[in-house]
């Protein structure tokens, strides 16, 4: 197979795109087309500071190497999870999204939950009985939180993640199956900022999750091959398989899924009108973030909950 | 000799002088769902398997929650 633009040997070959390119013009192609989605999506500016969500995997860490080579302000941030499951998960993640910081020069914030809260993610979630025996759901929840504090507390514009189009389509699948009006509603490239919410964007969203592992490859970063030791079974995972199994008989599938919802929810298709009022958020009584509960948000409760359980 | 394809912890043997992509297929193995690579090099799906070679495949989906 040879490159569409030097007509060298490719390494890496988009059925959805027909689109074969060499590692070089591969490299090219990326940043491109990701300042393109920035640009179209009305992401952010070269003005604004921007924070990236750091893991160590291979999306975030790819993320924050492409907004510097297109040259925009990015720090990253780190956030602390305890993590261990027999391979020092969180510590291994913590010292490869460190090094590559330190190799690119770049200042990374660095949160450890325990330090703050006292509680480990999988404390955590022994503690509060959320997520039916696996932490994942109070991970996702301490995240956002943690992630929409900081970027607030220290000033930045808008928070970046890696999520990329198999995350976005797992998650449309999934929310798609059960009719989760509120939650295909909230979904996009962008969440604008609100009261107590920063500006939330996704620039990788369109890109595969194959693509994202191969520009890794490409430009030699080294990330977290690992899987988190509990995402083994999860429904997620599972969405993406299956989702996988539809592209490689349809090349494309993916893409279209997630990109017509995205045109049908601009359009208004989506029976918006009746959920406008039910995704209406108020301040959070103890820390000001946007919540649904008539009181304290998720995350507070939890916390609330952990502290009357330990004592 | 056979080709050996590695995935994480597993291995598969396929018949040299096939493509990537009938070799993935034959040892079930999704091809959304890895990258190859041959000495460190990425490659395609249309390449012919040689002789004796080992193909190491990258996993690509990664969970939790982003």
């Amino acid at each position: 197979m040879k490159c569409k633009k030097c007509g060298g040997k490719a390494s890496v070959n988009m059925r959805q795109h027909k689109l074969a390119l060499c590692k070089e013009h591969y490299l090219e192609w990326i940043p491109e087309q990701t300042e393109r989605f920035i640009k179209k999506y009305h992401m952010f500016t070269r003005d604004e500071k921007i924070l990236v969500a750091v893991s160590g995997g291979k999306d975030s860490l790819a993320l924050w190497d492409i907004l510097t080579r297109l040259g925009y302000e990015a720090d990253g941030l780190y956030l602390g999870l305890g993590i261990d499951g027999g391979i020092e998960y969180s510590h291994e993640s913590q010292r490869l999204s460190q090094k590559f910081a330190d190799e690119h020069n770049l200042k990374l914030h660095v949160m450890d939950v325990e330090g703050e809260y006292g509680y480990s993610i999988p404390v955590l979630s022994e503690i509060s009985h959320r997520g039916h025996g696996k932490p994942c759901a109070v991970c996702g929840l301490a995240k956002r939180h943690e992630m929409n504090r900081i970027a607030r507390d220290l000033g930045y514009d808008v928070l970046a993640t890696g999520h990329n189009l198999d995350d976005e389509a797992a998650v449309l699948f999934g929310n798609t199956l059960n009719w989760s009006s509120e939650y295909l509603l909230r979904q996009g490239p962008v969440l604008p900022a609100a009261d107590g919410l920063v500006r939330k964007v996704k620039p990788l969203c369109r890109f595969y999750e194959r693509e994202m592992t191969a520009y890794a490859l490409a430009r030699g970063i080294e990330y977290m091959y690992e899987e988190c030791p509990f995402a083994e079974g999860s429904q997620q995972i599972f969405y993406k398989e299956t989702l996988n199994q539809l592209e490689s008989v349809r090349p494309g599938a993916k893409l279209t899924f997630y990109i017509k919802f995205l045109e049908a929810k601009q359009r208004g298709d989506l029976f918006i009108e009746t959920n406008i009022e039910r995704a209406h958020l108020h301040p959070c009584s103890r820390c000001g973030q946007p919540t649904s509960a008539p009181e304290l948000c998720s995350f507070c409760r939890m916390i609330e909950k952990a502290k009357v359980t330990t004592g | 000799m056979p080709v050996k394809l590695i995935l994480r912890n597993k291995e598969y043997e396929v018949k040299a002088g096939m493509t990537l992509l009938d070799a993935l297929k034959k040892s079930n193995i999704v091809p959304e769902s890895v990258i190859a690579t041959r000495d460190g090099e990425m490659i395609t799906e249309d390449e012919i398997l040689k002789d004796g070679e080992v193909i190491k495949l990258i996993a690509v989906i990664s969970g939790g929650l982003g």
